[in-house]
């Protein structure tokens, strides 16, 4: 039988090769998991075992359906999925840190559940979780392997990396340090995250244990053979998943505000003013009844969620992790499921990284949208980032369909706050400007001013030709 | 919890005792090799703590039961 016939376009996904057990490609633009024969026996036993029904109808695990072999790219194959899609894939470096808490909680929660049906996690990456419908979701269908009597958890130093240290980092240091994902792709070394760490942390019982003297063991008892006969009971892998758990529980954000974090309370303009605002967006997104939006400079997300009313998807990027900390529990405990909030520096989003700059992809190249919300963000990106206009219009026009723009002339107070410390070289920042450099990839469809304040929004449809 | 501080004591004296080798060898059989040891432990500590709610839900069973007005 072939198996790799009549596949049209098939390309195998770039963050997919490490694990024998199967891959995750794309043929004919749906996203499909292949299954390897060295793995069937594994696979069988989640199927068999109840692990997966039990972890799908709690919305622990993506759901799939098994597809022809035919489907297959290759012929290792033992069966083919089609796994539920999930519209966005973000990336831990992306997620504040009650997102990085709640996907640590899950990984616990679903090694728990593996283990009382006869299995166990083989890996505990970070990048296994995504969040669909605003809840963290387990999307690797093959970490799952029968569990032997005796064996430690073999993830359990890739949970410490992937989850404790950067959380603990977070709470303890600085939220900020999550981004050290960006050079640490396999999570941050423990013995990275021990040097970081306030000395008093050695006086708590499980970060003592799992950072502190877990990183001095790892150079300690490197390369040394397991001797016959030790082994981990599974109520010592239960005590060990329980300290976990209690430890990262416990675990909260130091309280400060941040410049954007408290926006919404020291805006410049009068609550009618904000209503009318609100108002015209809200307009503007019922025309468009958009598929996909990026709300970029989002803060909490008061216009990510009117902009959810009419989208399928809201991605709503901020700079500020205590904004997108507040926008996260706030969708959270609303429940609202179709707005992910992350943590994006619009100048310098996440790169391609990783083996060949592809294991991770860029945000860019993690998709598009049918419209951007760049609600108070040019004034940011042009004074306070010395960005030229037409090359702001011209990164709008390589993400976005349609675009809603709001313009903060330099008579703004907010402006002048932002000049008055600095030389004003910004002689080409009047609207007129403005509205020339996106012309050159936009179509104006409306413009309104805001009542009661000098800023004025703008709907723009992208030009089918460029120039 | 005296158990606790029987343990947080020896965790102390371990971590006095370890020092720093500088083997890039394979830090993961390290991990595995720690793994092994402080599993016992907390699975120790996670045992008690599962008795210790046994205990305590009977009682509180039996507490209720009192409370309950008799026939």
């Amino acid at each position: 039988m072939n198996l790799v016939n009549n596949c049209r376009i098939k390309t195998k996904d770039s963050a997919s090769f490490r694990d024998p057990s199967g891959f995750v490609y794309t043929r004919d633009d749906v996203l499909l998991r292949q299954v390897n024969q060295v793995y069937e026996e594994d696979y069988r036993l989640l199927m068999k075992s109840g692990l997966y029904n039990s972890l799908v109808d709690k919305g622990f695990l993506v759901s799939h359906s098994e597809e022809s072999l035919d489907m297959a790219l290759s012929p290792e194959a033992c069966a083919v999925l089609k796994p539920e899609f999930v519209p966005f894939i973000s990336y831990p470096d992306e997620w504040c840190f009650s997102q990085l808490k709640d996907a640590a909680l899950l990984t616990l929660e679903v090694q728990k559940l593996a283990l009382e049906s006869g299995m166990s996690l083989k890996d505990a990456s970070a990048y296994n979780i995504q969040f669909l419908r605003s809840r963290p979701i387990f999307i690797d269908t093959l970490s799952f392997e029968k569990y032997r009597e005796g064996e430690p958890w073999v993830a359990y130093r890739q949970f410490c990396r992937h989850f404790l240290a950067p959380l603990t980092l977070m709470a303890y240091r600085d939220t900020r340090l999550n981004q050290l994902f960006r050079v640490y792709i396999d999570g941050i070394p423990l013995d990275l995250a021990g040097s970081l760490l306030p000395w008093h942390t050695k006086m708590n019982l499980s970060l003592l244990t799992h950072i502190h003297l877990h990183a001095g063991s790892e150079n300690r008892f490197a390369g040394k053979k397991a001797s016959q006969g030790a082994a981990v009971s599974k109520m010592s892998l239960m005590g060990l998943l329980d300290n976990l758990e209690g430890a990262i529980r416990n675990m909260k954000l130091k309280k400060f505000s941040t410049t954007w974090s408290e926006y919404y309370d020291i805006t410049n303009y009068s609550e009618e003013s904000f209503e009318n605002k609100k108002s015209i967006v809200k307009g503007y997104l019922r025309k468009l009844k958009c598929g996909t939006t990026w709300d970029l400079g989002a803060n909490t997300g008061v216009f990510s969620k009117i902009a959810s009313e009419f989208s399928g998807l809201v991605i709503s990027m901020d700079i500020d992790p205590l904004a997108v900390e507040k926008n996260y529990l706030e969708i959270r405990n609303n429940k609202e499921e179709n707005i992910l909030p992350l943590l994006v520096d619009v100048t310098n989003p996440h790169p391609g990284c990783g083996w060949e700059c592809v294991e991770r992809k860029s945000l860019l190249d993690r998709g598009g949208c049918h419209t951007a919300l760049a609600l108070a963000l040019i004034h940011h990106l042009a004074i306070g980032n010395n960005l030229p206009l037409d090359r702001i219009a011209g990164f709008f026009a390589g993400i976005c369909d349609n675009l809603v723009v709001e313009f903060v002339p330099k008579t703004d107070s907010y402006v002048q706050k932002m000049l008055s410390t600095r030389k004003d070289i910004f002689e080409n920042y009047t609207h007129e400007a403005f509205i020339k450099a996106f012309n050159n990839f936009f179509n104006i469809e409306s413009t309104d001013k805001i009542e009661g304040s000098e800023r004025i929004l703008h709907l723009m449809s992208r030009r089918k030709t460029n120039g | 919890m005296n158990s606790y501080k029987i343990i947080f004591a020896l965790l102390w004296l371990y971590s006095a005792l370890i020092g720093r080798a500088e083997a890039y060898i394979d830090p993961g059989s390290g991990s595995y090799f720690f793994q092994i040891m402080i599993a016992a432990l907390l699975g120790g500590l996670y045992a008690i703590k599962i008795y210790w709610k046994n205990i305590c839900s009977k009682f509180d069973k039996s507490a209720k039961k009192s409370d309950e007005p008799s026939e």
